[in-house]
C-alpha cells in the first residue's frame, strides 16, 4: 500500500482563523515532513469562491510544493475540470510533471456548486459534456508524457465510467467502507469491460478519517475536529446522494445526521486496530490510502504528532504487502 | 534563476512570455527565492479566463508571502487587442469584469464581485453574486502594463506601463518599471543602466544576451550595475575592487 495525506485546501476557516500566507508556508513544511516520514503522496483540494479561500488554484499550489520535495507524489483530489479550458490546462499539467520528474497526479472531479460553474461562464448543465471533452483532451496529454488522471467520484455511473476510461478514483473520506467496496465492485465492472490490459489497471485509492490513539480525550478531540471539518460540507451545499442500499447523506438539509454518519467513518484506535481496518481496503483492491487530517481545529502540533505515530507505527507494517 | 536573482541582491524575476505556464514557473521561483525576490508575472491579456488568471494569482501572491508583480501583456497588436474582448467586454457570456478589471481588483485586495447569471430555479439559496478569494498577501499587488495597446489601457487607469524607450520613462510615476537588454560588454551595459536611471526607471528588467551564463551575467549586474545607479557618483573603486578572500573551502573568490 502506499499513503498520503489531505486534504490540503488552503482555507482560514471561521473556527481557526490565520492568514493564508501561513497556510501555504505550513503546507511546504509539512509536505517536508512527510517526505521525512516516508509518506508517498500529498492530496490537494479545490473550490472557488468560498468565504475562507478555499484554495481556487491548485496547480500553482501543487508547484509550490514539488518545488521543495524530491520525492514525494502532489495530487490534485480534485481540480474541477468542467471550468477550465482543458488544453490550457494539459498544457500547464504536462509542464508541471516534467519539472517535476513525473510527481504530479491529476486528479480531476465535475464539480457541483453552481456558483463556482456560474463564476467562470459555464452552465452547469454543460458539466458532463465538458468533463467527457476534456477527458478527451487530458487522455492525449497523458499518453503523450503528461500525469496520470485520478477521478474523483461517487455515484455508479461515473465510477464505471472511470473504470472504462482506465482511470484510477480516489474516493471520498465520507464514504464508509460498505459503500467503497459496492463502487469498487461497479469501477472493477467498467474495467472489466474496457478490455485492456491487466498490467495497465491501477491500483484505487481513498481518503480516510483516520486518528491513532488509545487515550479517550485526545480521541474525542479528533473527532471531533472531523466534525468541525464536514461543517464545511454544510456550508459548501454537498450532498452525497444514495447509491444502492447506501442513504444519501445531505450536508446542506440535514447537517447534523449527515456530519454524525460520517464521523463514525473515523478509524480510531490503536495501531492493531488501525491496520485492521486499514486492511479490509488493501482486499478490495485500494492500495492507496490517503489519511484525511488536515482538520478544522486542529493544532498543528496534534497534526505533526499524528504523521510520526501513523509514520512509526502503520505505515512500515502495511507499506508494500501489496505492491501498488 | 529565482535563487540565483535572490543571492545576488536583486529585486525581481520575471516569467515566460505570457506563456499558460507562467503561474507554475512563479509558483516555482517564489518557493526557491524566499526572502525578498519579486515573481514579475507576465499574463497575457484576451487570451485566459480571467476569472482563472486572477485566482492564480490569488494564490500566487499568498505562495509567495506577497512578492508577485502583474506584467499585463495586451500582445503586440493594439488593435487586436481592443477587437479582442479582452477589454471592458464579457468573456464567454459571464457577467464577468473584463481582465483588466477583474485582475486588478484582485490585486488590490478588493474582491471583484460581479453578478451571476445563475439559472438556478431550483435553488433559491444559492448566492446571486461571487467574489475572488483568498485576497493577495500584498495591500495591492503591483501591477505593469506592456505591449501594444498598454498605453491606451494605462491612460484612464494610471497603470504603470513598462518602459522599453527611455523616452517614454516618466519621472513622475512613484514607479517606473522598464526593460533593457545588456550585452555582457562592462562598459556598454554601464551606459545603459545609467541613461535609464536618468531618464527615471526605478526598477529595470535587464534581458540577458542570447547563451549568456546565468551566474556570470548576474554576478555583473549585482557587482558593477546595481551599484553603478544606487547612487548618484557611485565610486567605482567599490566595485572594481579585489574581492575578499573566501573561507577556505567554500568556493567563493
Amino acid at each position: 500500500m502506499r499513503f498520503g495525506v489531505g486534504l490540503f485546501s488552503l482555507q482560514c476557516t471561521a473556527m481557526q482563523p490565520r492568514h493564508w500566507t501561513g497556510a501555504y508556508r505550513d503546507m511546504r513544511e509539512l509536505a517536508s515532513l512527510m517526505e521525512e516520514l516516508g509518506y508517498d503522496e500529498l492530496w490537494l483540494s479545490e473550490h472557488h469562491f468560498f468565504y475562507d479561500g478555499y484554495c481556487p488554484a491548485l496547480l500553482p499550489a501543487a508547484a509550490s510544493v514539488l518545488s521543495v520535495t524530491d520525492r514525494l507524489r502532489v495530487g490534485t483530489g480534485m481540480l474541477l475540470l468542467p471550468m477550465y479550458d482543458p488544453a490550457r490546462l494539459a498544457a500547464v499539467a504536462t509542464d508541471l510533471a516534467e519539472r517535476s520528474g513525473g510527481r504530479l497526479d491529476l486528479g480531476v472531479g465535475m464539480g457541483y456548486r453552481d456558483v463556482e460553474f456560474d463564476g467562470h461562464g459555464v452552465s452547469r448543465k454543460q458539466r458532463l459534456p465538458r468533463m467527457i471533452s476534456g477527458l478527451e483532451v487530458l487522455e492525449q496529454a497523458e499518453a503523450a508524457g503528461g500525469p496520470p488522471i485520478w477521478m474523483g467520484a461517487q455515484l455508479v455511473d461515473p465510477v464505471k465510467r472511470a473504470g472504462r476510461r482506465g482511470h484510477p478514483i480516489l474516493f471520498s473520506a465520507a464514504l464508509p467502507f460498505e459503500r467503497c467496496r459496492t463502487l469498487t465492485q461497479v469501477w472493477e465492472e467498467g474495467w472489466a469491460e474496457s478490455r485492456r490490459s491487466l498490467a495497465e489497471k491501477p491500483a484505487l485509492g481513498a481518503l480516510r478519517n483516520i486518528w491513532l490513539t488509545e487515550d479517550r480525550k485526545e480521541r474525542e478531540a479528533a473527532r471531533d475536529w472531523v466534525r468541525a471539518s464536514y461543517v464545511q460540507y454544510a456550508g459548501l451545499g454537498w450532498t452525497l446522494p444514495a447509491v444502492g442500499d447506501h442513504q444519501q447523506q445531505d450536508y446542506a438539509e440535514e447537517t447534523d445526521k449527515a456530519i454524525a454518519d460520517t464521523v463514525e467513518t473515523t478509524i480510531t484506535g490503536s495501531a492493531d486496530e488501525c491496520i485492521r481496518q486499514l486492511q479490509q481496503f488493501d482486499e478490495i483492491g485500494i492500495k492507496h490510502i490517503a489519511f484525511r487530517l488536515i482538520l478544522d481545529g486542529e493544532p498543528r502540533r496534534a497534526l505533526e504528532s499524528q504523521l510520526r505515530r501513523l509514520s512509526d507505527l502503520v505505515l512500515p507494517r502495511l507499506r508494500d504487502k501489496v505492491p501498488a | 534563476m529565482a535563487r540565483l536573482a535572490e543571492a545576488h541582491g536583486l529585486f525581481g524575476v520575471m516569467t515566460g512570455a505570457g506563456d499558460p505556464r507562467t503561474a507554475i514557473t512563479a509558483a516555482v521561483y517564489a518557493s526557491t527565492a524566499t526572502d525578498f525576490t519579486r515573481v514579475i508575472v507576465r499574463v497575457l491579456l484576451g487570451q485566459e479566463q480571467p476569472v482563472t488568471i486572477a485566482e492564480e494569482l490569488a494564490v500566487l501572491d499568498n505562495v509567495n508571502n506577497g512578492r508577485t508583480v502583474i506584467l499585463a501583456d495586451t500582445g503586440e497588436s493594439a488593435q487586436r487587442y481592443m477587437a479582442s474582448g479582452a477589454h471592458g467586454v464579457v468573456y464567454r457570456n459571464v457577467t464577468s469584469p473584463s481582465l483588466v478589471d477583474c485582475v486588478r481588483k484582485v490585486a488590490r485586495g478588493e474582491s471583484p464581485r460581479w453578478k451571476v447569471p445563475a439559472g438556478l430555479p431550483a435553488n433559491v439559496t444559492a448566492p446571486k453574486a461571487i467574489a475572488v478569494t483568498p485576497k493577495p498577501a500584498q495591500l495591492e499587488i503591483p501591477f505593469w502594463l506592456t505591449g501594444g495597446a498598454a498605453g491606451e489601457v494605462a491612460k484612464p487607469s494610471h497603470l504603470a506601463v513598462l518602459a522599453r524607450d527611455a523616452k517614454a520613462a516618466s519621472v513622475e510615476r512613484s514607479v517606473q518599471p522598464a526593460i533593457a537588454a545588456i550585452t555582457g560588454t562592462l562598459e556598454e551595459d554601464r551606459e545603459t543602466v545609467i541613461a535609464w536611471a536618468a531618464a527615471g526607471a526605478t526598477h529595470l528588467l535587464l534581458e540577458l544576451p542570447e547563451g549568456a551564463q546565468h551566474e556570470a551575467a548576474l554576478a555583473m549586474i549585482s557587482r558593477y550595475l546595481a551599484p553603478e545607479v544606487a547612487m548618484p557618483n557611485f565610486p567605482r573603486v567599490m566595485s572594481t575592487s579585489k574581492v575578499p578572500l573566501a573561507w577556505p573551502g567554500d568556493g567563493r573568490g
